[in-house]
C-alpha cells in the first residue's frame, strides 16, 4: 500500500512511502504508524484516513493497491 | 469554477460576478492574514490541501447551503501556497433575495470550510519560528474526528 500523508504529519513521516507488510485494517496501519514513530501517537489520533478521494473507518479492510492518505484536522480559513 | 488556487484570490473580480437580477443582498467574507496569533508577530501564512478531496466538499457544501438557504449565488475560493499578510486567503461569497439568508449561509459555508475541509495552515514567525495550524479541535470535545462546533448558531 502507498501512504501519503499532509500538513503537520510530515514533521513525522516522509510525505509519501510503501508498506510491503500485511495490514487488514486502518487501525492495524494507525498502530503500525505508531510503532513506526512513537511520537506521533497524539497527531495520528486526531487524523482522518481516506482511500479513493473518500474517507474511510477505522475497520476500512485494506488492500495491497490500496493508495491511503492521512488527513490531519482542518485548519483552512 | 477554481475552488483551490495558488493565486491571489480576485476579490473584486468574484464580486462582480456575484450581481444578480435576483438577489437584494450580497455578503463577501473574506478570511485574511492578520499579523500577529496567540501573542506572536506572524511573517507570513503557508496554506496546503488535498485538492481533489478539498474542491468536492466545497462543492457540496456550496451545493447544500444553496439548496438550505435557497440562494442565489453561493460560491468560494481558498488559496494554498504562501499567503502575506492583509492579503485574502478564503472567500465565501453568498447572494439572496434578503439579507438574512445571505449572512446565515455564508457564516454556515465559512465553518464547514475551516473544520471539516483538508485544507492545512502554517503560521511562520517574525521570529523564525513555525507552527501547524490547529483551528479544528472539535473532537476534544465531540470525541469525534467527523463532528464539529460551529460559531453559527443553527447547524
Amino acid at each position: 500500500m502507498k501512504i501519503e500523508v499532509f500538513a503537520v504529519l510530515k514533521d513525522y513521516f516522509k510525505k509519501e512511502f510503501e508498506i510491503a507488510d500485511k495490514l487488514d485494517t486502518i487501525a492495524d496501519l494507525k498502530q503500525y504508524l505508531i510503532t513506526l514513530n512513537p511520537s506521533s501517537v497524539e497527531v495520528l489520533s486526531r487524523c482522518r484516513f481516506a482511500v479513493a478521494d473518500d474517507f474511510v473507518v477505522d475497520n476500512y479492510k485494506i488492500t495491497g493497491d490500496d493508495n491511503i492518505m492521512i488527513i490531519p484536522p482542518s485548519s483552512g480559513g | 469554477m477554481k475552488y483551490i488556487t495558488e493565486e491571489p484570490i480576485d476579490l473584486v473580480g468574484m464580486l462582480q460576478e456575484a450581481h444578480h437580477p435576483a438577489a437584494g443582498a450580497i455578503v463577501l467574507f473574506s478570511g485574511e492574514v492578520r499579523d500577529h496569533n496567540g501573542g506572536k508577530s506572524v511573517a507570513y501564512l503557508e496554506y496546503e490541501s488535498q485538492i481533489t478531496m478539498a474542491s468536492k466538499m466545497i462543492a457540496l457544501i456550496l451545493k447544500e447551503a444553496k439548496s438550505r438557504w435557497n440562494l442565489t449565488i453561493a460560491t468560494a475560493q481558498h488559496r494554498i501556497g504562501k499567503v502575506k499578510v492583509c492579503e485574502s486567503a478564503v472567500v465565501v461569497i453568498t447572494a439572496s433575495p434578503h439579507r438574512t439568508e445571505a449572512y446565515a449561509s455564508n457564516r454556515y459555508i465559512i465553518d464547514r470550510i475551516k473544520h471539516e475541509v483538508p485544507i492545512w495552515k502554517c503560521e511562520y514567525f517574525s521570529d523564525g519560528t513555525k507552527e501547524w495550524g490547529g483551528n479544528c479541535n472539535c473532537q476534544k470535545e465531540t470525541g469525534d474526528p467527523n463532528k464539529h462546533i460551529y460559531e453559527s448558531a443553527d447547524q
